[in-house]
């Protein structure tokens, strides 16, 4: 155990958040990316975190979202089937846009413990100083 | 009802209570002199403290160093693993700096006593 472990439990909460923050603009612009129905639609990607055994979070795995989508039809769409299908995302817009949101507030919030650890360590060089 | 400290719950794992570090019982003062002065205690010297912190000092310093080479040529894959370890660096330094400069200061006040 190091004099900075809140330092390092606030940088894998930083790293975490960026890591979901990654997925997210990865889900986002790929929100209206149109597949046929032969093959997969596009799959979110979704962070499961969780947290470590000597402090902090650690990303344990990237799941996927349903490989099934939304099947729209589109039957002018170049990729639409004969029945005039395509497959879009099954992901809302919403949802990534509140899930955004989510994870810059993560990301926030362990930046702000950095400062308050920083702030902690100066206190105690200062203790004794005239 | 009796406070305790603060523990980790259990089961959960997190972070290890902070347990105050504890010092190796030193003889009595008056008692036996040892040989050997100031490291006559048993434990490192100061000198030798201060060589190990400079060490490490050293070590937290070229980590930072490294990480801001990897910033400026984009090879950084996360803005803050830079931003935590030139923190880590400026503190140790200052911690550093502090320890001299108390080690100077009780130096001058004891070369400032009346003889």
């Amino acid at each position: 155990m190091s004099a900075f472990e809140s330092l390092r439990i606030a940088g894998s909460g930083l790293g975490m958040h960026q890591t979901w923050l990654d997925a997210l603009s990865h889900n986002i612009a790929n929100i209206g990316t149109v597949r046929s129905t032969a093959e997969d639609a596009f799959q979110a990607q979704l962070v499961v975190a969780e947290s470590r055994e000597d402090g902090g979070v650690r990303v344990r795995e990237i799941a996927l979202s349903s490989a099934e989508g939304r099947m729209t039809y589109q039957p002018d769409h170049p990729l639409a089937d004969e029945a005039g299908y395509v497959r879009l995302p099954d992901t809302e817009m919403s949802d990534q846009m509140a899930e955004l949101i989510m994870a810059q507030r993560g990301f926030q919030a362990s930046a702000q413990v950095t400062k308050f650890a920083q702030d902690t360590y100066q206190t105690a060089i200062g203790i004794g100083q005239r | 009802m009796s406070i305790g400290g603060i523990e980790g719950i259990p089961g959960v794992g997190g972070f290890t209570p902070f347990v105050p570090p504890t010092v190796p019982a030193t003889p009595a003062v008056g008692g036996a002199p040892s040989v050997g002065g100031v490291g006559g205690t048993g434990g490192p010297d100061f000198g030798e403290l201060v060589l190990d912190g400079l060490d490490r000092l050293d070590g937290v310093q070229r980590t930072a160093d490294q990480l801001s080479v990897q910033a400026a040529t984009g090879d950084l894959q996360n803005i803050h693993d830079y931003t935590i370890a030139a923190t880590q660096a400026a503190v140790t330094t200052q911690v550093t700096v502090a320890v001299r400069n108390k080690a100077v200061e009780a130096f001058t006040e004891i070369m400032r006593m009346q003889v």
